[in-house]
């Protein structure tokens, strides 16, 4: 539904509109995800229990919530309940003047809501009803008061764990997506505000995955698009239907590069979670800068500026004339964006303390030292994958939610003015 | 001394964290974890039934022996050594098919008979057989949660050679650690296995020292001779406070009070509902506990349920004597304890305290043959049912059989349970650890088990 209304509004909205519309109206639209009518079959179910218990007349209700419950969705179930239960005739009154005392308790377990009502008629033992329906998580909003401001739309979920994903198309609100995780590519299609699955491409291999896997999808131009995993390189087929062609491989993967510099590639190691340093062609006569997660090009008038975010924990520098390392409060993933805001690029960095979920941050680098020009933007878990979007305007964040173990992927967007 | 071990950790894991301050994200391969409990353990067969049941022991032979499936903290089944599985109309007959390309650490490979004849070995109710690519399993009745009940310890799949004479190479599994050295009781070693179907571990080895009391353990991780060391539950809170990292599951193991037998006569029931009443377990937690663990009447833990609230852990010392007044001769009880266990003498003794506010004697014994005793049931598996039929086994009582599985079907089969007034429960206690700057990507699951295929040490020790 909430697609559909886009699909309404954005007819409306001047072009250049649209992407700062489509970011609110997707962080308001997913707010107000939770509506009463989602709680009143429940508050329904758990009336007519009570009703069947006390019959019909004056009781006394008290509402406690012990779950992870919004207090405004904790103050819509409990009107609910109250109008279905004035439905069934029970009538609430101050305790003295009742003739059973109801108490329910909101609680949850992993994967229910639990809401326990202990029903005290005299001096009886109390009896107890209980209804449970299925949790929902809401998605979160990112306050924030810096110049420029980190936005994350949710793109995909699932339990396997997302490597990368790509937008397939050029519109704003993604219609036509691929998620990478270690068995297969996945196309799905946005057809009546649902994604359906358009394709399945197994990906095959013969050796067992490292831990900690990342894989890349990169876009390509005489056919749909490269995976790059460790140790085995795919490729789609050129013609419909679609097919993917793995095969063991130890080819550089494709560094990402949104200064417009030349080409780099770097090698991977296939059975760790690393690339071994090696470079391709090189940064200048550099073709070695030591064990690193990540690299981003920074342009620079004449040249660009490589930061790789080393396993020793420090973040190495080279333009191609100097080399040079410094210790940074960041983390192992880094990425750049072109965008329209301060000097018109940014670079997203994952925080050093992952202790209660990771983080992003945009940098600007005007000499050496990074600048944040953008508060942390929080995630519910740890950051498992940090990629460029395809146009390097913004960045593809994975995320494994750290209650439900799920992984989420999101496209990150830097928002200026703000 | 104990204050000054914790205050010097408190010292010593700020100078640490500081080093280690700028540290990547990522995991690193590399180092060994070495790590401290207290149980001995003096078989590596994870069939053994003469040892008994704790997280410790589980969480050892998890990662040298796998299962054909994985329960996961919401309760769901997932795939391991079985790639898929599938139920026969009525739940009563099973089949899984076994992952191919499997090995033991042995260089034997895993074939659906090799997994056969290890489920046949631990569970001899069962008829299990192998059939082409899969195992089939056929229970005495019908059995929905079968999948889950496979994710336990003991219907781990292992691979005995009874002619080998070295003990390392008696036994064999498809963990992601093989076992390196091993003295019973004392010290296991463990190796990464290079070649594990999940990938291979982050850290090289793992070093297990066993029979370790808290105090030692606190003692290894001051001296850096360890850096996962268990915390006693009632010690957490000053530890935390002390600046130390500490890592806590869900409460996973119940105390409670367990009779010897089933209530003869209304007497009986009588004084047993009288006990209950008179137990202030509130008080337990916050000044036996300071403040560890979650009192509760219940079989099952909230956190696992969501119902605990139904069952009230409230006092209710008047009911507690109108009940003891029903009674005219009420008999003098034993409760019984672990000699070993000072926090369960402790918990004991407060209980007869409470019972003799109500007008009952209870005698406290370390012993077994008493009239009623208090245990430790770890919990099974985060999967309830499982979790709650492993408890009815212990307690030696049979589960009530349910219509469905709902959350409604569950509370009435404990309800069940403890209407037979068997066991009156206390607390629910989390396992908690201490941690050493150095480890990283620690998480335990929510019923304690370790993940440490997923934890890297840190670059400031090699």
């Amino acid at each position: 539904m909430v697609i559909e209304m886009w699909q309404s509004i954005r007819l409306f909205l001047p072009m250049a509109c649209r992407r700062s519309f489509l970011t609110l109206f997707l962080v308001l639209s997913f707010v107000g995800v939770l509506t009463a009518s989602d709680w009143s079959d429940p508050a329904r179910q758990l009336a007519r229990k009570i009703a069947g218990v006390t019959g019909p007349g004056a009781v006394s209700i008290t509402l406690e919530n012990r779950s992870s419950l919004a207090k405004k969705d904790f103050d819509a179930v409990g009107g609910l309940l109250r109008i279905e239960m004035e439905s069934l005739g029970l009538r609430a009154v101050a305790e003295e003047q009742a003739a059973a005392s109801v108490h329910v308790t909101f609680s949850e377990n992993p994967q229910f809501y639990v809401w326990v009502t202990e029903i005290r008629q005299g001096n009886a033992d109390p009896t107890v009803a209980i209804v449970s329906l299925p949790r929902r998580d809401e998605i979160g909003v990112v306050h924030d008061s810096m110049p420029m401001s980190l936005r994350k739309i949710p793109l995909w979920a699932q339990e396997s764990r997302i490597l990368d994903v790509s937008v397939l198309d050029d519109d704003s609100a993604p219609q036509h997506i691929a998620v990478l995780d270690g068995e297969r590519v996945a196309i799905y299609r946005q057809k009546n505000g649902k994604w359906q699955t358009e394709q399945n491409l197994a990906i095959t291999h013969a050796r067992p995955w490292p831990h900690d896997l990342r894989g890349l999808l990169i876009p390509a131009k005489d056919h749909l698009f490269d995976v790059y995993l460790p140790g085995v390189f795919c490729q789609t087929s050129v013609s419909v239907p679609l097919n993917l062609n793995c095969r063991e491989s130890d080819d550089p993967w494709p560094l990402p590069n949104a200064a417009g510099a030349q080409p780099l590639r770097g090698f991977y190691a296939a059975s760790r979670n690393f690339f071994t340093g090696a470079l391709t062609p090189g940064v200048g006569s550099l073709t070695n800068v030591g064990k690193f997660y990540s690299a981003v090009a920074v342009p620079r008038t004449h040249y660009a500026l490589w930061l790789f975010a080393g396993v020793d924990g420090q973040v190495h520098l080279a333009d191609g004339v100097s080399e040079q390392s410094t210790k940074l409060d960041w983390g192992s993933d880094l990425v750049s964006v072109r965008t329209g805001c301060g000097v018109g690029w940014q670079v997203l960095a994952t925080a050093a303390d992952a202790t209660n979920g990771d983080s992003l941050r945009a940098y600007e680098i005007a000499d050496r030292d990074p600048a944040a020009v953008s508060v942390a933007l929080d995630f519910s878990g740890e950051i498992t994958a940090l990629w460029p979007d395809v146009k390097y305007d913004s960045a593809i964040a994975v995320v494994r939610e750290r209650e439900r173990g799920e992984y989420e992927a999101f496209r990150v967007a830097v928002v200026c003015g703000e | 001394m104990k204050r000054f071990v914790w205050l010097w950790f408190a010292a010593s894991s700020l100078a640490l964290a500081g080093q280690v301050s700028t540290a990547e994200t990522r995991p690193q391969y590399g180092g060994t974890l070495r790590i401290a409990i207290r149980e001995e353990i003096t078989s590596l067969d994870p069939g053994d039934s003469a040892q008994s049941d704790s997280v410790a022991r589980r969480n050892v032979f998890g990662l040298i022996f796998e299962t054909l499936v994985t329960v996961d903290d919401r309760g769901r089944v997932h795939p391991a050594l079985a790639t898929r599985w599938q139920a026969e109309p009525g739940n009563q007959r099973w089949q899984f098919e076994i992952r191919r390309g499997v090995k033991f650490h042995d260089g034997s490979e895993l074939t659906p008979e090799v997994a056969a004849a290890a489920l046949r070995a631990s569970n001899p109710a069962w008829r299990v057989l192998a059939q082409g690519d899969f195992v089939v399993v056929e229970c005495e009745r019908a059995d929905s949660e079968l999948p889950a009940e496979l994710a336990l310890t003991h219907n781990s799949i292992a691979r005995k050679n009874n002619g080998a004479k070295d003990g390392v190479a008696k036994i064999s599994g498809t963990g992601p650690f093989r076992i390196e050295t091993w003295q019973p009781g004392k010290y296991l070693t463990l190796a990464a296995e290079e070649n594990h179907w999940r990938g291979r571990a982050f850290v090289d080895s793992i070093d297990i020292q066993m029979g370790k009391n808290f105090r030692e353990q606190a003692l290894e991780l001051e001296g850096d001779k360890a850096d996962v060391v268990e915390v006693a539950p009632e010690q957490v809170q000053r530890v935390i406070m002390a600046g130390q990292h500490v890592s806590s599951s869900q409460p996973v193991e119940l105390l409670a009070l367990v009779f010897a037998d089933e209530p003869r006569n209304t007497d009986d029931k009588t004084i047993r509902s009288a006990l209950a009443h008179s137990i202030e377990r509130r008080s337990m937690r916050t000044v036996l506990l300071q403040g560890s663990g979650v009192p509760v009447a219940s079989l099952l833990p909230n956190w696992m349920t969501g119902y605990g609230s139904a069952f009230s852990t409230d006092v209710e010392l008047k009911r507690a004597r109108e009940e003891r007044t029903q009674v005219h001769d009420a008999p003098v009880l034993t409760v019984g304890y672990d000699a070993n266990d000072s926090l369960a003498r402790t918990l004991v003794e407060r209980v007869a305290l409470n019972a003799q506010d109500a007008g009952l004697t209870l005698r406290p014994l370390a012993s077994t043959n008493t009239d009623l005793r208090l245990m430790r049931i770890p919990l099974a598996s985060p999967d309830p049912w499982v979790s709650l039929e492993n408890e009815a086994e212990v307690l030696d009582l049979a589960v009530p059989q349910t219509t469905g599985d709902s959350v409604e079907d569950l509370f009435a089969a404990e309800q069940a349970l403890l209407a037979k007034q068997r066991v009156i429960p206390l607390l629910y206690l989390p396992t908690d650890w201490a941690l050493s700057p150095a480890v990283g990507d620690w998480s335990v699951g929510a019923d304690g088990s370790w993940r440490l295929d997923e934890v890297s040490m840190g670059k400031d020790r090699p």
